[in-house]
């Protein structure tokens, strides 16, 4: 009789399917989300998200995405990898600001992926029952944060750690090469303004820092600010990078009189960022940004470095793009 | 007495503007070493940061504080013209949609990239008070209350208009537009200095000359018309000056609230209501105030703050005490 | 003659004010226009001084048709008192008896503009309140001192809509003892008078308006006949000789 009881009892658990182990994450709001399998029909409308769903591979399940993946910017790159995209097929229900929460809801999804502060737009979706995921991210580790629970949502834990394990070699990498004393001075400009900046706590401290550079505004605590150009004078940068800028260049800056007699204009060593898509600070490609940075902060240490080929090798290994 | 004061008070505040700046900059003693080697050849072997402070004092300082007197002294005197032309104290240099055209005219600049923004606010703040102005236009005469209300109408249509920009751009360009609207002495340069300085002065030297009419246009339209003025063509004369001159500081500074409409009262009081002087008095007055407040908001704090706030914050009481020292003086 | 009006006609929108007025205004004599509240007594002033546009109907000013000065030339020709001004700024009283210069003045007044409107205010008694403020005046100062804005404007024909409506009595009979010096000096002036008693008192000439159109007298009636008065004034009076004219006392129930 024992042996009856056992054996089918051994049976029966042998039948239930063995990926029944629920999937648990929590976001960046602290809020916990549990799956019994990993959703198939996901609204991404974070771009920086969506380029990490397409480095896990698991770009199938995506049913709707941001209208900003249409502009210009970034439209190649994504129409590269999908087909779906370059024939703008994928609807756009909302935007970085606005939701259209009806259109979510008649795509049907089982998560969807909206910024922790859309806090009105998540309470909307939640008490329709539909599961989301609040994404915010203000240095590297939550970049690698977002990618373990987004490969852990679809199911490629596995290709997740890979990507990450992959970033913090290439850092290291590189980091090997940078001077300890001597750090050069970084002066880091956003697109809005000449004088828009990022102090201590922001992402782009923390690139600076790891590039081995020091930001000048790095003593003041805010993480976007407008400072006063007498005080980029008086701190006098050794480089200037500019975030990507479709309305200013470099050759702008070395010509304005009021940066003259800044080190970093005397020297050229005024840098812009090529394409906002290379090096997102909110996903893993950050890890390009600070390369280029530690090429043109140290140009002796890094002269045998390509740029373009480290580029080539990232997107391979992160999209499995060919280069063209 | 109190007028020579008024009339010389540019002076010593321009000079002392020149030592103002964020702590950490260069100090005081510096700058005079500096200025004694360039202007009179002295101390040649002192060892200061030459290029440092010459970048300081003369590319950046300079210009921002012409151009902060400047402005403050057009929108003064605008806002002086133009609550003559209106009859009514309670007016500012914004009120026929100046602000919410020009503000649409930046953003719209900022969105598309494609045209200069000063130019872009200059000639949409322009257009908007031309369109209230010919809206409330009937046969031959413009009554204020109907270009009030024209002007209410344009404002709210051009803010609409600026919504509908900052709602379909992306977030940089977003804060950008705010920003800009907030306020933005701190871009001065000699580039700006130079492109506004003329519609500026071009605006002050036509107010300027038609001042005394300005009284006569304050007694009303029928007594105007009694002594052979023309109150129509008074009121177009005074009008055009006083939004070229407004227009251009919006366009160069961003929205600066107040000064237009404090500055004039606040000199009212002190001197009278006769515009041969109130209007002079109106620029040097309202420019070394915006000036003041301007070096107050470079060394408050080690980011700018948009000057817009600090005109409130600081105009505001000081009106209050004015207004309860002084005798207001006037009936509604 | 001073002022031709010929088939002036004036509505406001549907309603009309003056029915086809025609009449003579001599020159250098002190004219009144009398009749009731709403009779358009002040409506015609303003049409012969400029202020409105007539429907239909021609002025001539000193043999010059009207449509056809510059307003300058007009302001020249013609000053204008209005029943009420409301100030708004706190003007002194020179600044602004100093505006009636303006068409004298083109951008800004000379010395000879501020002494002309020393000697206006020095006509009219009020040199003494030169510097005060015109909101702090009593009504009838202020009165006063339009008075000698119009007086600094120095024009041939004067028009005053209800000018002693204000003033005391003390104030009243100095303003039209100086309208009596001014029209012996030779200036011709017009005035809307409520009471028909100055106006048989001062006045040299009388115009009588009834429901817009002038009332014309017959040969023998003379202005202060009693049957006129009661015609234009629909009620009925004592009246009291004096000298060669009436004077007119309201009906009381005693």
């Amino acid at each position: 009789m024992k042996h009856i009881v056992i054996i089918t009892l051994y049976l029966i658990l042998r039948i239930i399917p063995a990926d029944a182990a629920p999937i648990i994450v929590t976001d960046f709001r602290g809020k916990t989300l549990s799956f019994s399998k990993p959703p198939e029909r996901i609204v991404c409308l974070i771009e920086s998200a969506l380029s990490g769903i397409y480095m896990l591979g698991a770009q199938s399940r995506i049913v709707g995405i941001s209208a900003n993946v249409y502009n210009e910017s970034v439209f190649s790159d994504y129409a590269d990898m999908d087909e779906r995209i370059r024939q703008k097929k994928i609807p756009t229900p909302g935007n970085w600001d606005f939701v259209n929460i009806e259109s979510v809801i008649a795509l049907q999804p089982d998560l969807v992926l909206l910024w922790s502060h859309q806090e009105e737009s998540i309470r909307s979706l939640e008490e329709k029952g539909i599961p989301v995921f609040g994404v915010f991210i203000k240095n590297s580790d939550d970049v690698y944060r977002e990618i373990l629970a987004l490969g852990a949502l679809t199911g490629k834990d596995a290709r997740a750690d890979e990507l990450i394990r992959y970033t913090k070699q290439e850092l290291r990498r590189f980091s090997e090469k940078t001077a300890k004393g001597n750090r050069p001075k970084i002066y880091f400009m956003w697109a809005q303004g000449e004088l828009e900046t990022s102090g201590k706590n922001s992402t782009v401290h923390e690139l600076i820092e790891i590039a081995g550079g020091i930001n000048v505004c790095g003593h003041i605590e805010q993480e976007h600010l407008v400072v006063n150009i007498e005080n980029v004078l008086t701190w006098n940068p050794d480089l200037v990078i500019m975030w990507h800028n479709t309305a200013k260049d470099p050759k702008d800056l070395l010509q304005n009189p009021m940066w003259q007699s800044v080190n970093a204009v005397k020297a050229r060593r005024v840098y812009e960022f090529p394409n906002a898509f290379l090096c997102d600070l909110w996903t893993l490609k950050f890890q390009y940004a600070v390369k280029m940075i530690e090429k043109w902060a140290y140009p002796q240490s890094f002269e045998h470095v390509d740029l373009e080929k480290e580029k080539l090798d990232m997107l391979k290994f992160l999209y499995g793009k060919q280069p063209k | 007495m109190k007028r020579y004061i008024l009339y010389l008070l540019p002076i010593p505040v321009l000079v002392l503007s020149v030592f103002i700046g964020p702590s950490g900059a260069v100090d005081s003693r510096q700058i005079l070493i500096w200025l004694a080697k360039t202007i009179f050849s002295y101390h040649q072997d002192a060892r200061i940061n030459d290029t440092l402070i010459r970048a300081i004092i003369w590319d950046v300082r300079i210009p921002r504080i012409l151009l902060a007197f400047l402005v403050g002294g057009a929108l003064s005197s605008s806002g002086n013209a133009l609550q003559s032309m209106f009859r009514n104290p309670l007016v500012c240099p914004y009120i026929l949609g100046l602000s919410s055209g020009a503000a649409f005219g930046a953003a719209l600049a900022l969105a598309t990239s494609r045209i200069p923004v000063q130019l872009s606010a200059f000639v949409f703040g322009i257009l908007a008070v031309g369109i209230s102005f010919f809206l409330a236009r009937t046969k031959k005469s413009v009554s204020v209350v109907t270009m009030v209300l024209s002007g209410i109408v344009v404002s709210g249509i051009f803010t609409a208009l600026l919504t509908i920009v900052q709602f379909m751009t992306d977030p940089f360009k977003l804060q950008t537009i705010v920003h800009w609207t907030m306020g933005n002495l701190h871009h001065a340069g000699w580039e700006k200095l130079r492109s506004s300085s003329l519609p500026i002065i071009a605006g002050m030297i036509g107010m300027f000359l038609l001042r005394w009419r300005m009284n006569v246009l304050s007694l009303g339209d029928d007594e105007t018309r009694a002594v052979g003025l023309n109150p129509e063509i008074e009121k177009i004369l005074i009008l055009i000056p006083a939004t070229l001159a407004a227009s251009a500081s919006v366009a160069a500074a961003g929205v600066i609230g107040l000064v237009g409409l404090v500055i004039p009262h606040t000199i009212r009081m002190m001197i009278g209501p006769d515009n041969t002087h109130s209007l002079p008095i109106c620029f040097t007055f309202g420019g070394s105030f915006l000036l003041i407040v301007d070096n107050f908001s470079r060394t408050v704090a080690s980011f700018e703050i948009p000057i817009g706030i600090f005109t409130t914050l600081i105009g505001g009481p000081f009106f209050i005490f004015l207004l309860k020292r002084l005798k207001v003086g006037w009936d509604i | 003659m001073a002022i031709r009006v010929e088939n002036l006609c004036f509505s406001y929108g549907e309603r009309p004010i003056l029915k086809n007025i025609t009449l003579d205004i001599s020159q250098g004599k002190f004219t009144v226009i009398l009749g009731r509240n709403g009779s358009g007594k002040s409506t015609l002033l303003r049409l012969i001084a400029g202020l409105s546009e007539p429907d239909t109907g021609k002025i001539t000013i000193l043999g010059r048709d009207m449509q056809k000065l510059s307003l300058r030339e007009r302001a020249k020709l013609i000053g204008f008192l209005p029943q009420q001004h409301r100030p708004v700024f706190p003007f002194s009283v020179e600044d602004m008896v100093l505006t009636g210069r303006a068409s004298y003045i083109s951008l800004m007044p000379k010395k000879q503009d501020k002494d002309k409107t020393a000697e206006a205010l020095e006509r009219v008694g009020i040199i003494h309140l030169k510097d005060r403020a015109f909101t702090e005046l009593s009504g009838g100062e202020q009165q006063l001192v339009m008075v000698a804005r119009v007086l600094a404007q120095n024009p041939e024909i004067i028009l005053l809509d209800e000018p002693t409506s204000h003033l005391d009595l003390c104030y009243q009979s100095r303003l039209l003892s100086l309208i009596r010096e001014l029209v012996n000096q030779g200036l011709t002036i017009i005035a809307v008078l409520h009471d028909p008693n100055i106006a048989f008192l001062y006045g040299d000439e009388f115009i009588f308006l009834k429901n817009g159109a002038i009332q014309p007298l017959e040969n023998s009636q003379k202005p202060w006949d009693m049957q006129v008065l009661r015609h234009i004034y629909d009620t009925d009076f004592q009246s009291v000789a004096y000298g060669d004219k009436n004077l007119v006392i309201p009906l009381t129930s005693m």
